[in-house]
C-alpha cells in the first residue's frame, strides 16, 4: 500500500477539529473529551497513528465508554444529547489515530458530520457557523484530493497544485449554492432550542429580578452587551446620547436590606395595557429587548402610559405575545421568548403625570420604613433638609448634597447587616441602589412619599436607532409630588448613573452583537415565514415610507433583481442543457443493445473487453455460430435505429429481444443435447 | 490529355456500391491471393478517395496489388521507381521547346494518371517527394505559374521498404499525414504460395490476369455516395475523442491531427459501404482506424531509437479498447 498523501490527511483532521469544535464551544461538552480529542489530534497532526497497529483492540476499548455514557445518562448525571456528542468526539479520536484507509477516512468524515448535528443541537450560535463553515470546505478539500489520490497511479505524484484550484472553486461554488438552498428551499422548523447554551456571549446579565439587593455584584456596570434597541418618534435627530431614564419596574418596600412590590400581579393578561392617561405631547417608541436582557419585564422611557403590540422571537419565528401586569407598575411578557419587541407610548419628562392605579395599602407604603431604621438616618436627613415642605425641593437639596459628599464606587465590602448606615456613615461610598436607597428613604423619614425605580440610564445613538447596553443598568428615586405625579429625582452623581466599561470593548461588543443578530434573526431562527417575506419582498414594492419621500415610478428596485437573477439562472439552465449531449431520442436503440447484453450475458455468452454488440455480432457471424443469424439482423436493426436514424418502431424493440430469447433457448438445449 | 469530368458523378444506392466493392475485391483476390483483409482496406481506401501507402518487404505483390486495382477500375496507371536521381520534372513534366513553331508547350509527366504508383517512395530525395505533395493534396499540379489539374479520380499509391533503409530519405510527417491508410501485405500462407507456385504465373503478369469490372465513372460515383454517408453526432463524436486519447497518451508524443480525424471519417464511410448502409457505425471507425492512424502517431520510443512498426498498432488497439463507444 502506498503513503497516503500528507496534505489530505492534514485537512481531513483539521475538518474533524472544526467537527469537535461546534460542539465544544456550547461548553457543555464534559472536559475529559476535550482533553482526550485535543490529544488525539495533536498526535495525529504530527503524522502518528499509535493506535494502527490494533485497531480492533482500541475499537472495542469504546464499547466500555458507551456502557459508561449510557449509565451516565440513565442515573440522569448527563444529557442524552451532550454524552451521545461526547461519545461521537471519542470515536472520531479513535479513528483519527488508526491507520488511515479509504474505509477510515470515510469514517472520520462521517463521524464529523456526526459532531456538526450535535454542535446544532448544543449550540448554534455565530462561532458554530464558522465551524461549519470550515469543517465543510476542509471535508470537501479532503474528500475531493482522496478521489484524485486513488485515480493516480501508484508510484506517480498527485497535481496536488493542480486539483486544489478546481476544488476550492467547486467548494465556492458548493457554498454559495448551500446558502441558495438555505434560502429557498421551504423549510419545517422543530424547536432544536432545549439544548442550546445561551445565544451570544454567554449568559444575560441584565436579569430583572424581583427584588432590589444591596450589596450585590457591581461587575454589571462594566458590561457593554446590548440589551434593548429602541426608535424613537419623533426622533431627536440630533442627539448622541439621549441619557434618559429607562424604567422597567418600581419598588415601595424596604426592609433593611432588600426592596421589593407589595403589589399583587393581575391574572388578566392583555395585548395592550394603559398605565395612565395619556398627553398632547407623547413619545412613540419601537422597542427591541435583544436576547442578552435575559428578563420578561417590559422597559419603557419614562413616563410610559400605553403599552402593547408586542411580538415574541422564537427559534421558529415570531409570534404574539400578551402582557401580564405586576405591581409596581411593571409588565411582564406571558410567555418566555428569545427577544422581544413592542411599542410604546411614553410622556416626556416635565409633563405633569397620573401616578397611576394605586389602591390604600400601595400609597401607604410609599411611606414605610423598615422597623430597624437607625434613627440618625432621619437627623441626617432634617440636617440636610431643613424645613422644607416642597417635597420636590427637598428631594433635590437632598441629591444635591448627597452627589457632593458621597464617592461613587464599584467595589463593595460584601454582605452586611445594614448596608445603608454603612454607606451613609461608614465608607461614605456605594453605587446607583445606594444612593436611591438613601434618597428613598431619607425622603420617607421626613414624611415624603417616593419610591426606588430601576431600569436603565442613558440611550447611545447608532444610526436611526437607540441603543441601550447592560452596564447602563440604573436604580433611582421616584418622588411623589402632589398634582403632577411621580417626578424623577437621581441622586447618583451623573458621571456614574450610564455605563462603565472601555469604549474599544463597547464598539468591539456592538460590532458583535450586530453580527450575532443577523445569524440570529436570518439563520438560526430563519422560518418558513421569513422564507415568504423574503419571496413577497422580491415581488411586492415596498411600503410607503413615513418620510413622504418621491417613490421612483415603475416596478421596485426588487422586482429588477429577482427579473435578472431569474433570467440569469435560466440562460446558464439553457447553457447547460443545449452544451449537455442530447439525450437521444432513439433512447430505444441503446435500450435495446443493453437488454441484448443482458439476455447474451445470461447465457453465458458475455461480450469481451471493450466489444460493442457490432463486434459480438461480426465474431459470430465470422465464427459460424449458431446464434449468428439471429443476432445480425438484430444488430443491423439496432445500428440503423442509433446510428442511421431509423428509429425503432413501437414494439420492434419486444419483438426482436423475443425472437432472440427463443434463440438462444434453441441454443441452449442444442449445446446441452451435444454436450453428453 | 484528358478533360476531366467536373460534373457531379451520380450516386449509387449503398446495395450497389457494395456489389460493386465486393466484385473489385474478388477480382483483386485473384491477383494477391490470401489477403482478403488487406484487400478489402485497400479498395477502402481508393473508394474513400484517399492515398495508399504499402509498406512491405519486396516480392509480396504491391506492384501486383496497385496493377490489379488499376485494371479492375479501368484506371489509367503509370508508375514511377523513385530513385536517389529522380527529379521532380521527371513525374510531374516540362516545358518543352519547339522549335518548328518557336513556342513552349507542356509535356505532362507520369504523374497524369488516373492511378499512380510511386514505387521505393522514400529512395527519392526530399524535393522529389514534395513534388508528389500538391499534387496529391489539391489534385493539381503547378508549374512555371500554370495549375494543371489532374485527371478525376487520381489517386497515388506509394510503396517503400521497411526494412532496408539504407540511402533512403524516411518520409517527412507532412507527406506521411497526406496517405489516408498504410498498410502492409506481408508474407502469404504457405498454402497460397504453393498455390501460386502451380499456376506458375510470372510476377509480371500477375496483376494483368484481373479483367476490368468497374470503371472510373463508377469509382467517381462510389466516391460521390461515400461523401453523401451519414455520420451521426455520437460517432462523429467518437472519432475525435479516439483522435484525443492519442493525443493525451502518455506513450505517444504526437498525436492524430485534425487531418488525420478528417481521414478517419472518410475512410470509416467508406468502410460502412462493406455492409451496404448508408451510416457510419462506431465498428467501421473501429475497422479502420489503425491502417488510418498507425502511421501519422509520433511514438516517444521514436525517439529512444527502440520503436516497432507493430507499437503504434498495438497502442491504437489500446485506445480503441479504453475509449467507450456510443451505445
Amino acid at each position: 500500500m502506498r503513503q497516503p498523501l500528507r496534505l489530505r490527511l492534514v485537512l481531513r483532521d483539521l475538518s474533524t477539529a472544526a467537527a469537535f469544535a461546534s460542539m465544544a464551544i456550547s461548553s457543555q461538552v464534559p472536559v475529559w473529551t476535550l482533553v482526550l480529542f485535543a490529544l488525539a489530534l495533536i498526535v495525529a497532526l504530527t503524522g502518528r497513528r499509535p493506535l494502527a497497529r490494533a485497531p480492533r483492540l482500541t475499537a472495542l476499548l469504546l464499547l466500555p465508554v458507551a456502557g459508561v455514557l449510557y449509565l451516565a445518562v440513565a442515573a440522569g448525571q448527563m444529557d442524552l444529547v451532550v454524552a451521545a456528542c461526547s461519545f461521537a468526539g471519542i470515536v472520531a479520536a479513535q479513528r483519527l489515530l488508526s491507520e488511515s484507509s479509504s474505509a477510515t477516512d470515510g469514517q472520520v468524515l462521517l463521524v464529523g458530520l456526526l459532531m456538526i448535528a450535535g454542535g446544532a443541537a448544543l449550540s448554534g450560535d455565530l462561532v458554530f457557523a464558522l465551524c461549519l463553515l470550515a469543517f465543510a470546505v476542509l471535508a470537501s478539500l479532503s474528500l475531493g484530493l482522496a478521489v484524485v489520490e486513488a485515480a493516480v497511479p501508484p508510484g506517480e505524484p498527485v497535481p496536488v497544485r493542480a486539483v486544489m484550484r478546481p476544488l476550492a472553486r467547486g467548494t465556492i461554488l458548493a457554498v454559495v449554492g448551500a446558502v441558495l438552498f438555505f434560502i429557498l428551499i421551504p423549510r419545517l422548523n422543530w424547536n432544536m432550542g432545549v439544548h442550546r447554551a445561551t445565544p451570544g456571549l454567554g449568559t444575560a446579565t441584565s436579569g430583572f429580578s424581583d427584588t432590589v439587593r444591596l450589596g450585590g455584584s457591581g461587575t454589571l456596570k462594566s458590561n457593554p452587551r446590548v440589551v434593548l434597541r429602541a426608535r424613537l418618534t419623533p426622533d431627536p435627530v440630533r442627539t448622541e446620547q439621549l441619557s434618559a431614564y429607562w424604567v422597567g419596574r418600581t419598588y415601595d418596600t424596604f426592609d433593611g436590606q432588600e426592596w421589593s412590590t407589595i403589589g399583587a400581579a393581575k391574572q388578566r393578561h392583555r395585548t395592550r395595557v394603559t398605565l395612565r392617561p395619556g398627553a398632547d405631547k407623547q413619545v412613540y417608541q419601537r422597542i427591541e429587548l435583544l436576547p442578552a436582557y435575559g428578563s420578561r419585564t417590559l422597559i419603557a422611557l419614562e413616563t410610559p402610559a400605553k403599552l402593547g403590540n408586542a411580538l415574541m422571537h422564537t427559534p421558529t419565528g415570531d409570534r404574539r405575545t400578551r402582557l401580564q401586569e405586576l405591581g409596581g407598575d411593571e409588565l411582564r411578557f406571558v410567555d418566555d421568548g428569545l427577544g422581544y419587541s413592542y411599542e410604546v407610548y411614553s410622556l416626556p419628562p416635565g409633563t405633569d403625570t397620573d401616578p397611576g392605579r394605586m389602591n390604600q395599602t400601595e400609597a401607604d407604603q410609599l411611606l414605610a420604613l423598615p422597623e430597624n431604621l437607625d434613627p440618625r438616618v432621619e437627623q441626617l436627613a432634617r440636617q440636610v433638609v431643613g424645613d422644607e415642605k416642597d417635597p420636590l425641593a427637598a428631594a433635590q437639596k437632598l441629591s444635591t448634597w448627597m452627589q457632593r459628599e458621597y464617592q461613587y464606587t464599584l467595589e463593595l465590602s460584601g454582605d452586611l447587616a445594614d448596608p445603608l448606615v454603612d454607606f451613609l456613615f461608614v465608607r461614605k461610598a456605594g453605587h446607583c441602589e445606594h444612593f436611591a436607597t438613601a434618597l428613598t428613604l431619607m425622603l420617607r423619614t421626613l414624611g415624603f412619599e417616593s419610591r426606588l425605580a430601576t431600569g436603565f440610564f442613558g440611550g447611545e445613538r447608532v444610526g436611526e436607532e437607540y441603543i441601550v447596553r447592560a452596564g447602563d443598568a440604573h436604580a433611582w428615586t421616584h418622588v411623589l409630588v402632589p398634582g403632577r405625579g411621580f417626578i424623577t429625582v437621581d441622586s447618583t452623581p451623573p458621571a456614574f448613573r450610564a455605563n462603565q466599561s472601555l469604549q474599544v470593548l463597547q464598539s468591539l461588543i456592538s460590532f458583535y452583537e450586530a453580527i450575532e443578530g443577523i445569524w440570529r434573526t436570518s439563520v438560526v431562527d430563519y422560518s418558513f415565514r421569513d422564507q415568504l417575506d423574503f419571496m413577497r419582498g422580491l415581488s411586492r414594492p415596498p411600503r410607503e415610507s413615513s418620510s413622504g419621500e418621491q417613490r421612483p415610478s415603475g416596478p421596485p428596485a426588487g422586482a429588477w433583481w429577482t427579473a435578472g437573477l431569474v433570467a440569469l439562472g435560466v440562460y446558464g439552465l439553457v447553457r447547460y442543457l443545449s452544451r449537455r449531449p442530447r439525450r437521444s431520442p432513439l433512447g430505444e436503440a441503446t435500450r435495446l443493445v443493453d437488454a441484448v447484453e443482458r439476455q447474451l450475458t445470461r447465457a453465458g455468452l458475455p461480450p469481451q473487453e471493450g466489444e460493442t454488440l457490432e463486434d459480438v455480432a461480426a465474431r459470430f457471424t465470422r465464427d459460424a455460430h449458431p446464434l449468428g443469424p439471429t443476432l445480425a439482423p438484430l444488430t443491423r436493426r439496432y445500428l440503423e435505429a442509433r446510428f442511421g436514424q431509423r428509429p425503432l418502431e413501437s414494439g420492434e424493440r419486444a419483438r426482436m429481444l423475443e425472437d432472440l430469447r427463443r434463440a438462444l433457448d434453441t441454443w441452449r438445449q442444442g449445446s446441452r443435447s451435444n454436450a453428453p | 490529355m484528358n478533360s476531366p469530368a467536373r460534373a457531379t458523378p451520380a450516386l449509387s444506392s449503398p446495395a450497389a456500391a457494395r456489389s460493386a466493392l465486393e466484385q473489385v475485391a474478388a477480382n483483386l483476390s485473384l491477383a494477391v491471393r490470401g489477403k482478403e483483409k488487406e484487400v478489402r482496406l485497400a479498395v477502402t481506401c481508393v473508394a474513400a478517395g484517399g492515398h495508399l501507402l504499402l509498406e512491405d518487404v519486396p516480392g509480396v505483390g504491391k506492384t501486383t496489388l496497385v496493377e490489379a486495382i488499376a485494371r479492375s477500375f479501368s484506371l489509367s496507371l503509370s508508375r514511377v521507381q523513385f530513385t536517389a536521381d529522380l527529379m521532380p520534372a521527371d513525374i510531374l513534366g516540362a516545358q518543352i521547346f519547339h522549335a518548328a513553331t518557336a513556342s513552349f508547350s507542356f509535356r505532362p509527366g507520369p504523374i497524369f494518371r488516373q492511378l499512380v504508383l510511386a514505387d521505393e517512395l522514400n529512395r527519392a530525395p526530399p524535393r522529389t517527394q514534395s513534388a508528389l505533395l500538391e499534387a496529391m493534396a489539391q489534385g493539381q499540379v503547378s508549374l512555371d505559374g500554370v495549375t494543371h489539374p489532374l485527371p478525376r479520380p487520381f489517386t497515388v499509391v506509394a510503396t517503400q521498404n521497411p526494412v532496408d533503409f539504407s540511402g533512403t530519405y524516411p518520409l517527412p510527417d507532412s507527406q506521411l499525414d497526406r496517405f489516408l491508410m498504410r498498410l502492409s501485405l506481408g508474407h502469404p500462407a504457405p498454402e497460397v504460395e504453393a498455390r501460386l507456385l502451380v499456376l506458375a504465373r510470372d510476377a509480371a503478369t500477375a496483376g494483368a490476369v484481373v479483367e476490368p469490372v468497374s470503371s472510373p465513372e463508377a469509382l467517381n460515383g462510389l466516391r460521390a455516395q461515400v461523401a453523401a454517408q451519414r455520420l451521426d453526432d455520437t460517432v462523429a463524436d467518437y472519432v475525435v475523442r479516439l483522435a484525443h486519447a492519442t493525443r493525451s497518451h502518455g506513450d505517444i508524443e504526437r498525436g492524430a491531427s485534425t487531418r488525420a480525424v478528417l481521414a478517419l471519417g472518410m475512410a470509416a464511410r467508406a468502410h460502412a459501404l462493406w455492409e451496404a448502409r448508408d451510416f457510419v457505425t462506431p465498428g467501421d471507425v473501429r475497422a479502420v482506424l489503425g491502417p488510418c492512424l498507425a502511421h501519422r502517431l509520433l511514438l516517444r520510443s521514436a525517439n529512444q531509437g527502440t520503436y516497432t512498426r507493430d507499437e503504434a498498432l498495438h497502442l491504437i488497439e489500446e485506445i480503441a479498447r479504453k475509449v467507450p463507444a456510443p451505445r
